[in-house]
């Protein structure tokens, strides 16, 4: 019997084009976010939301993955910025050939964000890594408290958690604090901001947020053009 | 459900290998699966035995077996080790490793 040791890692193609589509992520000083959540926690609605508050100069685009339909691409196009829809026909997650093949031209043009709407699972797309800069996991009030205990990998791999629909809390019998208690856990590092798509609640927050991670890829990216000059 | 997907990746890599030692036959393959890298086990299970008959890996001569190292707190996913029976010159009982270049 003969046994030959290997090591390989069994996404080692994906990683392989993430690492490139990130590299040009960090030339370009774009800001790449990797949103995560179940079927219907409202990932379009809170990106519809947040395109709305862009400044209309704001160089952003949004790719975002379903089954099937274009429907979320028709609803995030209303805002002026270009979006292309994903259809993975049977894939439960993106992966970072499928992004970098839809950004790239993009990418040339020069892009401040790049929203990535990732296919309604919370188990599948943890495993694939896009490039991003970060993950963010959309988490919505009626889906029950205990969500990060029972997906630990995507509370555990998100920077950021968004407790979104908090408009509902007088409806449903579920205890923001104890989910937030959850989370963290799994991730004390994480950090948490409670929205409402239907009242803009927590908006103000968010965009405060997005705006300094933005500013501080984009500064990145020109300290690494100058000293590379 | 991206189980599919993995098993086609591992046993890509048991082809690879297998192309490199011409002859013998994959019997078994090791594959660590952290506990964070949501991966459901039994789903696994099923879709690996479905491919290994269907690439010819699981034959008469027996089939290809999968044995997962599980590993807490981890969301590492690798394989860590294929095992060949020679079946030409069966070697004399022992283990030889030697390192793959992957
Ligand atoms: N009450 C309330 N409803 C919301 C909120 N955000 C989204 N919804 C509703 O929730 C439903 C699902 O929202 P989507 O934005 O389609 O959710 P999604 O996560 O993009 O869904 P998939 O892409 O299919 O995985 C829609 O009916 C939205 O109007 C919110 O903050 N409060
Ligand atoms: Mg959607």
């Amino acid at each position: 019997m003969n046994r030959v040791t290997i090591e390989k890692k069994v996404l080692s193609e994906n990683d392989r084009i993430a690492a490139r589509l990130r590299e040009a992520l960090t030339g370009t000083g774009t800001l790449a976010l990797n949103f995560i959540g179940s079927p219907g926690a409202g990932k379009t609605a809170f990106l519809e939301k947040t395109l709305e508050r862009l400044p209309v100069h704001t160089r952003a685009a949004v790719v975002t993955g379903d089954l099937q339909t274009e429907n979320d691409a028709i609803r995030l196009r209303r805002y002026g910025f270009p979006v292309r829809q994903i259809t993975t026909v049977g894939a439960c997650h993106l992966d970072a050939r499928m992004v970098e093949d839809h950004v790239s031209d993009w990418l040339q043009e020069g892009l401040e964000l790049l929203f990535i709407e990732n296919v309604g699972n919370l188990v599948c797309p943890t495993s694939y890594d896009l490039g991003e800069d970060l993950k963010v996991v959309i988490l919505s009030c009626a889906e029950g408290e205990d969500k990060p205990l029972k997906y630990p990998g995507i509370f555990r791999k998100s920077e950021l958690m968004i407790l979104n629909k908090i408009d509902l809390l007088p409806h449903v019998p579920f205890r923001p604090e104890l989910a937030l208690e959850n989370a963290r856990s799994i991730n004390p590092d994480i950090a948490i901001i409670q929205t409402s798509c239907i009242t803009s609640a927590g908006f103000d927050p968010w965009m405060n947020w997005l705006e300094r991670r933005a500013a501080r890829k984009k500064a990145a990216a020109s300290t690494l053009a100058a000293a590379t000059r | 459900m991206h189980e599919m997907g993995i098993a086609s990746s591992v046993l890509e890599a048991v082809h690879q290998e297998t192309h490199r030692t011409p002859g013998c036959r994959a019997t078994k393959v090791g594959l660590r699966i952290g506990e964070y890298a949501g991966v459901d086990q039994e789903s696994l299970r099923f879709c690996f035995e479905v491919l290994a008959k269907e690439m010819n890996f699981s034959t008469a001569r027996g089939s290809l077996e999968l044995e997962i190292d599980y590993r807490p707190a981890s969301d590492d996913l690798a394989i860590s080790f294929i095992e060949f029976d020679d079946a030409e010159e069966p070697e004399p009982s022992g283990t030889s490793v030697r390192k793959a270049e992957v």
